[in-house]
């Protein structure tokens, strides 16, 4: 039998494990069985929560029974709403904006429920079962009201408000308007427009959401293992919104307290004076609408703010493995607080374990968005300007910290992809309806994606042109780097979408498809292919942050820690919070490069609040490979540095004639008097005693803050797919599907491509087979996986893909491609299925295609 | 899992009110991953809930506890089943295969190794019942084609990968059985 325990390391020779596809560091323990998820770990006595759910979606709440269920044998306390209200704080806006008006609302309803699945009631009993087996006993007694189930629903002026303080269900409404649109509109040839919708979709990680706070019975002190991808985020809120202690009593147990409040003060002063400057653009004007919309806003915000710097006490938040999250788990939910208020009240560790059905009821969901656009162009083909009316439908709840709000600024900015408008004006609307939150899911802004590459064909075909021809013609080609897209951001040469869209065009083989398409419709065979280019921040240049939300870069540095302990071994301290994207492997590929090591002797930490640098975001937004591997990159730079400033002095040589080769530090040219790690910390040791106490102390301890650099970061890529529908069952097959991506150099490969093949599967979901589905009455339909149909290895296809690798005058030049997958796939596809049905006289305007609505855009069947 | 003990089992007393277990327990006889066990279970509960909390093998994952996903997959004598589908009493008598039985020692299982090799997975929340169902497709099958594998697998839901290096996993698996001449430490080889 062959060795299947190859050593991890699989290059020629070290200083090369970038760019190779070394195999996973996290296996070892996850293909055995030995991950360590939430749901795995359970202390002694640790009791187990569930949330009584709403079963209407709009409803007022008359009146909670308990009392059976708290006589139930293995109950240990039951919290309602009402009571809730007083263990904790109501959550707060994150992102304002001007004329935006965020609602107030606490971990469980107390007085009116807004979604199916609202939770309105917390038990804790001895055991999972038990606690389920309470709910059934806990009479709730609801008075209906009219439920607002859709868009147009929701801007039907008699709609009932879902939050009173709006008067309506429409939130926000703003327009924004780059050059001179209309101008450009009137002097156009044309101007053509469409409408496009996408429903409700949802993350749907494998492993659903989960929160176990641990209370330490001998000192009280409390850490909360979560599935999260913040895990300091987390922090802060739980600190946040448990504090129920007064602003008086907060101010003066924080100026009492000289420690606390000296290190607050120099932390705040050190901050302000790196960032005042960023700090400076912070618009105030949305805030400021909101305190006048609610004015208890200002209330709950001094109370969680001075809570938050007089706390004596924060819980500590350690995230291991995690099963997936794709944004979902980036928000802190209602139940992570409820359930930690209820632990820290009861002095008890409690977990709570989310089931399939509460996550497809509250578990996040995502892109229902309506969007009319127009574009004005010319008869040669042109386009010269773009309207864009969005609407944006947030369900119940904003999702926190990232919803409805900051993703209706990332739509717009983004909108004008890759191509040169002269002009642009976007409406955005935010509505909410009575369903599940509304949360970011991989490219939360993806649907401008999908309506404007879907418009651009809409174009193409009116004018005659073809779908590649009509993007030859607009898109922006090296040649015109510098520029800077009409919302704003910066283009330089990593905004390569051209340089794929001509290689895919190449790869596609368009004149051979043609000639298939024909004899496939001689024999009634309806074949497509669809194009669709994009361009995404990742991370995007520093005016990336500035145009979406002024002020908000200032919070987007990347820390990062490194140590040599007293034996010589390599630690890395980041603040991303991998769940699937291979962190531990690919930050030890980087260290291990910087430092002359075998990748084996890096150990990547992460997710402990107790240990990582802080920072909020944790991952997301296809940060992890180019900020955190940024990062890495540099502390591995700075301690090498301090390595081989030590062995110089130990070896005699000047610090440029010293070499790191396998571990081995020494002058060049003489490996054989060569010293190692734990030799030079050694020294380093006896040179600056550790003060720790500790039985291995650190001789070497590195602190970087990273800040992308370089005016691109651009991540790019042509998504091709070809289709055959079958016009008797409405089935789309996908017999190829071609991407050619730019993410810059790649740190893996395997990984990379993984990514990639995720994105666009989850695409293949989101345009064939996946929907949140409420009926009329806001009522969901979803709440199983035989509803919410995931694809299967029978429906998603072998995916190719073809890197490009552009450098950028970045100092680091990793860029992210996590989200890229998702984003070009559902227009392709849609694309691809237009172009298939073209010659029937369809235009595809909805995102979500089933066979049923397959047969009824061809004409086989009559629509419902 | 710091401690096998149940609360179900083994109520604590400040909870208030002594917990009696619904519908009793029942004794279950067992061999799991090659151990013979006797458990003591609630007769409501279910297969994996057991394996989890009873016998404290946490591998076995619950991604839909409604016969779903696939991630609770054990092998039951032989054949991959759903675990949260099965109640603990029906596996009175049966030999039990879970993910933390595959490897020997730190010696990966033939079908771990290739998806290592293949970068199978990512999250691999989904990765046991994938593994398992593998096994048991290979133990029956030593040399499906991918429409096999595709099919067999389709009763496995990964959010991750999208399947690619999944299925190129067992194909790797496969040349290494083969190769090897061994289906790994399967009893039942085929």
């Amino acid at each position: 039998m062959p060795d299947s325990n190859l050593p991890t390391q699989q290059t020629s020779g070290l200083g090369g494990f970038v760019g190779t596809s070394v195999r996973r560091v996290e296996d070892k323990r996850l293909l055995t069985g030995h991950g360590k998820f939430v749901a795995d770990v359970q202390p002694e006595g640790c009791l187990h929560a569930a949330f009584l759910r709403s079963p209407y979606p709009h409803a007022l709440i008359v009146s909670i029974d308990a009392k059976k269920a708290r006589a139930l044998s293995g109950v240990v306390t039951i919290v309602t709403g009402a009571h809730m209200e007083k263990l904790t704080n109501p959550f707060l806006p994150f992102a304002t904006l001007p004329g935006l008006y965020t609602p107030l609302y606490y971990p469980l309803s107390a007085e009116k429920v807004r979604m199916v699945g609202d939770p309105v009631a917390i038990v804790v009993a001895v055991s999972r079962a038990v606690a389920e087996d309470a709910l059934e006993l806990i009479e709730v007694n609801y008075e209906q009201l009219p439920p607002v189930a859709n868009i147009d629903q929701a801007l039907t002026a008699s709609s009932k408000p879902l939050w009173e303080r709006a008067k309506s269900n429409l939130l926000f409404d703003h327009t924004d308007t780059f050059g001179d649109v209309d101008s450009v509109f009137t002097k156009a040839d044309h101007v053509f427009t469409e409408t496009f919708s996408c429903p409700r979709q949802s993350n749907q990680p494998m492993e659903p959401r989960g929160t176990l706070v641990e209370v330490d019975p001998k000192t009280g002190e409390i850490t909360v293992r979560s599935a999260t991808q913040s895990p300091h985020m987390l922090r802060w809120m739980i600190a946040a919104y448990t504090e129920r202690q007064g602003v008086g009593r907060s101010v003066k147990r924080f100026a009492g307290d000289k420690k606390r409040r000296s290190r607050f003060l120099s932390g705040a002063k050190s901050f302000l004076a790196e960032k005042g400057e960023a700090l400076k653009s912070t618009d105030n004007a949305g805030m400021i609408y909101q305190m006048k919309m609610d004015p208890s806003t200002m209330k709950h915000m001094s109370r969680t703010m001075t809570g938050v710097a007089g706390k004596e006490r924060y819980v500590k938040v350690v995230a291991d493995d995690i099963g997936g999250g794709f944004g979902a788990k980036g928000s802190v939910a209602r139940e992570d607080i409820a359930v930690t208020a209820v632990a820290m009240a009861l002095g008890r560790s409690v977990t709570w374990i989310e089931d399939r059905v509460e996550n497809l009821m509250d578990g996040g969901q995502a892109r229902e968005e309506r969007m009319t656009l127009s574009i004005a162009a010319d008869s040669d083909g042109t386009v010269r300007g773009l309207k864009v009316d969005l609407i944006i439908d947030q369900g119940a709840y904003p999702g926190a910290p990232v919803g409805a709000a900051l993703t209706t600024r990332m739509m717009q900015v983004m909108q004008p992809g890759s191509y040169r408008f002269e002009a642009f004006q976007q409406r955005s609307r935010i509505v909410c309806t009575n369903k599940g939150k509304y949360v970011a899911y991989r490219g939360p802004w993806a649907n401008e994606t999908w309506a404007r590459e879907r418009m651009i064909n809409v174009v193409a075909r009116r004018l005659g042109l073809s779908q590649t021809d009509i993007r030859i013609k607009n898109m922006y080609t090296e040649q015109d780097f510098p520029a800077a897209m009409l919302t704003g951001p910066t283009l330089d040469v990593t905004m390569s979408t051209r340089k794929t869209l001509d290689r895919a065009i190449e790869l596609a083989a368009l004149p051979e498809f043609e000639k298939e398409r024909q004899e496939a419709a001689a024999q009634g065979r309806c074949l497509g292919i669809g194009f669709a280019c994009y361009h995404e921040a990742a991370p995007g240049p520093p005016n990336y942050w500035e145009s979406i939300n002024p002020g908000t870069s200032a919070l987007l540095d990347q820390p990062s820690r490194a140590t040599v302990d007293g034996d010589g071994r390599v630690t890395i301290f980041t603040t991303q919070m991998p769940h699937g994207q291979s962190h531990e492997t690919t930050f030890a590929q980087i260290a291990a490069d910087q430092l002359g090591v075998d990748i084996d002797d890096v150990k990547v930490v992460y997710g402990d609040t107790s240990k990582t640098p802080f920072e909020m975001l944790g991952t997301g937004g296809s940060r992890g490979g180019p900020v955190g591997g940024g990062a890495v990159r540099k502390v591995g730079r700075a301690l090498r540095k301090e390595l081989v400033n030590v062995a110089a002095e130990m070896l005699e040589a000047s610090v440029d004639d010293i070499v790191i080769t396998k571990g081995n530090i020494h002058v060049a040219g003489v490996p054989s008097r060569g010293l190692s790690f734990g030799q030079v910390a050694a020294r380093s040791l006896a040179i600056h005693p550790s003060t720790s106490g500790d039985a291995n102390p650190v001789a070497f301890d590195v602190r970087e803050n990273y800040t992308s650099a370089g005016d691109g970061g651009w991540s790019v890529a042509t998504h091709v797919c070809w289709v055959e529908v079958d016009l008797e069952t409405g089935f789309v097959k996908i017999p190829r599907y071609l991407v050619v991506e730019d993410c810059g150099p790649i740190i893996n490969p395997a990984i990379v491509d993984g990514q990639v093949r995720g994105g666009v599967a989850q695409g293949i979901g989101a345009v064939l087979y996946e929907r949140v589905a409420y009926d009329d009455q806001a009522n969901l339909q979803s709440t199983t996986y035989m509803d919410y149909l995931l694809p299967t290895a029978m429906e998603v296809p072998a995916i190719e893909i073809e890197h490009l690798e552009t450098l950028s005058p970045g100092e680091n030049d990793f860029r992210g491609v996590g989200e890229g997958g998702m984003i070009g796939a559902p227009a392709a596809i849609a694309n691809a299925i237009d172009d298939a049905l073209a010659s029937r006289g369809v235009t595809i305007t909805e995102q979500y295609l089933p066979p049923s609505r397959i047969l009824e855009l061809a004409g086989i069947i009559e629509p419902d | 899992m710091n401690d096998e003990a149940s609360p179900n089992s083994q109520p604590n007393a400040n909870t208030g009110g002594r917990y009696v277990p619904m519908g009793g327990t029942v004794r279950i006889d067992c061999v799991i991953n090659g151990e013979a066990m006797v458990i003591e279970a609630e007769v409501r509960r279910s297969l994996s809930d057991v394996v989890r909390e009873e016998v404290g093998l946490t591998g076995t994952h619950l991604g839909c506890e409604h016969g779903v996903c696939g991630a609770c997959t054990v092998l039951v004598d032989g054949r991959a089943v759903r675990s949260c589908l099965m109640l603990a009493v029906q596996a009175n008598g049966s030999t039990i295969r879970t993910i933390e039985g595959l490897a020997d020692g730190d010696t990966y299982h033939p079908v771990q190794a290739a998806m290592h090799d293949a970068h199978g997975f990512q999250c691999s929340f989904c990765a046991p019942g994938f593994l398992m169902t593998t096994v048991a497709l290979l133990e029956r099958t030593p040399n499906p084609s991918e429409a096999e594998i595709r099919a067999e697998l389709s009763g496995n839901l990964c959010r991750c990968t999208g399947y690619q290096s999944i299925v190129d996993g067992v194909t790797r698996a496969v040349k290494l059985i083969n190769a090897s001449g061994n289906a790994g430490k399967g009893e039942n080889n085929a």
